[in-house]
């Protein structure tokens, strides 16, 4: 197996389409950790007028920790689209080029393909985000400097820099799972089509709709919106609460992870099946 | 037998591409697998090789069912279904090392049979620099990859110039000579004949005929002879009238008539009634012929 994987790696590793996200990401962190440097001032100012009444803000509250905080909600459209880029190719692209002409005639079963396949992509998925973190925490914390994440969401949640620090790895955990799910239904649409452009609007699609249903305040919206898989993308979030509510993080992961296993298992049941007649 | 197939069916919405198509192929033939266009050859190697799942029947490989075991039963089969289709940003070499990973052939292997094909000083390239017959080469490297028993091609020559099928097909030979078993199918009736031992023939999903060439030749319908005939011109425009001559044209200042075997003395003493010398009949029947007779002129192959 895990030559498989090594073989998928290459085969993401090898196309330049694999590169957008992180080219992406490298020329709008800088901008994003520029943009705070320079105008910050303002949203010191907002914040200081927040807590005005309440704490003596001493220095500026503006530092890597916050700036990723703020980053973060690239993770609602941005990084999902990044993520299919890559698991939309996977399983389509392979069809389309005529490999599994080659590939599934092999003695090595389908499924053990279709892992393969899915477990790189979470890998790409997980490292994509991990080289996010890299920027905004990493260069983030040369450009800004750390200290004190002040965080302001139904209350104000001051974290100490050794927390803030612990908290944004378990907020980048959960964000890794998140994108594993988008990867998982990406991918179940890349088995079904032999185009990598397919999967990719699909996924972007259904995302964009569940966000309209939960954003729109109609009874029969609300009735569906615990069915709705991105109610629960913003267990992210949940790491930045005190105290960290267990629970509701348990529940939203249990959720999502339902989701991704049946996407999986549609996923094979397709792959297993399918007629390669091209 | 190390490759039969039972009763192999498959259907696409309302036409049946195979339909009950029982062959069997002894260990160390070269056979070869004939029909027109859309008569079902690539689906019925497609369900060979696991890429196309059968409604009915089944294929044995050693025995074993590739319907029940899916891909474990090709584990002694190499296969290039067609164009041989690669990673083209990444080079032959590490396409054929990521193969042999999956299987957990030996990488040494990836050399070796690079050096086989005659591409071993451009392995390290990318497949996208490659021409088409260097990618069929490629093609024929995968499959022979983990030392297979069995050899399964579908129109290994598709899309390459004389040279390149020349070179294919000196490889097929060569691994024949090795004893490996070679199921082939292909457009080229004459090259079939030259490297084949045994052929199968199907049109519209149904087998027409199968088993060894020389059998196949010795029982067809229809005899082809070649005749020494003087003069030639007043002996075509004759046998032309005939309803009983198949087929009746002058090759390289030969006659050449195509004639059930039954009516071969009456050929001879037509002509010979008629006035014409007749100095030589020689038969020669062809792989062509054969074809012709059974699957129909109509086809075109």
């Amino acid at each position: 197996m895990l030559g498989l994987i090594q073989n998928e790696l290459l085969i993401i590793i090898g196309r330049w389409r694999s590169y957008i996200g992180f080219i992406g990401i490298s020329i709008l962190m800088p901008l994003i950790l520029w943009g705070f440097s320079v105008g910050g001032e303002e949203l010191h100012q907002d914040y200081a007028k927040e807590l005005g009444g309440t704490f003596m803000v001493v220095g500026s509250i503006i530092n890597s920790f916050l700036a990723t905080y703020v980053i973060m909600n690239t993770l609602w459209i941005h990084i999902p689209f990044l993520v299919t880029l890559a698991a939309g190719d996977s399983v389509a692209a392979d069809g389309a080029n005529g490999i599994f002409r080659i590939t599934l005639t092999r003695s090595v079963s389908r499924f053990k393909i279709l892992v393969s396949k899915l477990l790189a992509s979470y890998i790409y998925t997980a490292t994509l985000l991990i080289f996010c973190a890299f920027w905004s925490l990493g260069i983030g914390s040369f450009v800004l400097g750390t200290g004190d994440l002040i965080v302001i969401n139904n209350g104000i949640l001051i974290l100490d820099e050794s927390q803030a620090w612990v908290r944004m790895a378990f907020s980048f955990s959960l964000a890794i799972f998140v994108m594993c799910m988008v990867a998982t239904l990406c991918f179940m649409f890349s088995t079904m089509v032999s185009n990598a452009v397919g999967p990719i609007i699909g996924t972007m699609f259904l995302i964009i709709i569940g966000y309209m249903i939960i954003g729109i305040p109609l009874e029969i919206f609300e009735k569906i919106e615990p069915y709705v898989f991105v109610k629960y993308f913003n267990v992210w979030w949940d790491a930045f609460k005190d105290p960290i509510p267990w629970g509701e993080i348990g529940k939203k992961l249990g959720i999502l992870g339902i989701y991704l296993v049946v996407c999986f298992g549609i996923a094979t049941y397709v792959f297993l099946k399918k007629d390669i007649k091209s | 037998m190390i490759l039969e197939t039972k009763n192999l069916t498959k259907t696409f919405g309302l036409r049946k591409a195979v339909n009950a198509l029982n062959l069997e192929i002894p260990n160390g033939s070269v056979y070869g697998f004939l029909g027109p266009n859309g008569s079902g050859k690539s689906t019925t190697i497609r369900m060979m090789t696991a890429l196309i799942s059968p409604d009915q029947g089944e294929v044995l490989i050693n025995g074993q069912s590739v319907q029940k075991l899916g891909n474990k039963a090709l584990l002694s089969v190499g296969a290039l279904i067609e164009r041989a289709d690669f990673h083209k940003h990444l080079s032959g070499e590490t396409n054929l090392k990521m193969l042999a990973r999956m299987d957990g052939t030996d990488e040494s292997r990836v050399q070796v049979v690079l050096n086989r094909t005659g591409l071993g000083e451009r392995g390290k390239d990318k497949v996208k620099t490659y021409s088409q017959g260097m990618k069929q080469r490629l093609g024929i490297a995968q499959a022979i990859l983990s030392n297979p028993k069995l050899l399964i091609l579908d129109e290994p020559t598709n899309g390459l110039d004389p040279q390149g099928m020349k070179e294919v097909r000196d490889l097929v030979r060569e691994l024949a000579a090795e004893g490996i078993t070679i199921f082939i199918s292909s457009h080229l009736l004459d090259e079939v004949q030259k490297i084949c031992s045994h052929v199968a023939m199907i049109s519209q999903g149904e087998l027409k005929t199968a088993g060894p060439i020389e059998v196949l030749l010795k029982n067809s319908d229809l005899l082809v002879t070649e005749i020494h005939v003087d003069p030639i011109a007043p002996a075509i425009k004759l046998l032309s009238t005939q309803s009983w001559i198949h087929r009746c044209e002058e090759k390289n200042g030969l006659l050449n008539v195509g004639v059930s075997h039954d009516k071969i003395s009456d050929l001879i003493q037509l002509l010979v009634q008629n006035n014409l010398q007749v100095s030589a009949v020689i038969p020669r029947t062809s792989l062509e012929d054969v074809f012709l007779s059974k699957v129909g002129e109509e086809s075109q192959i």
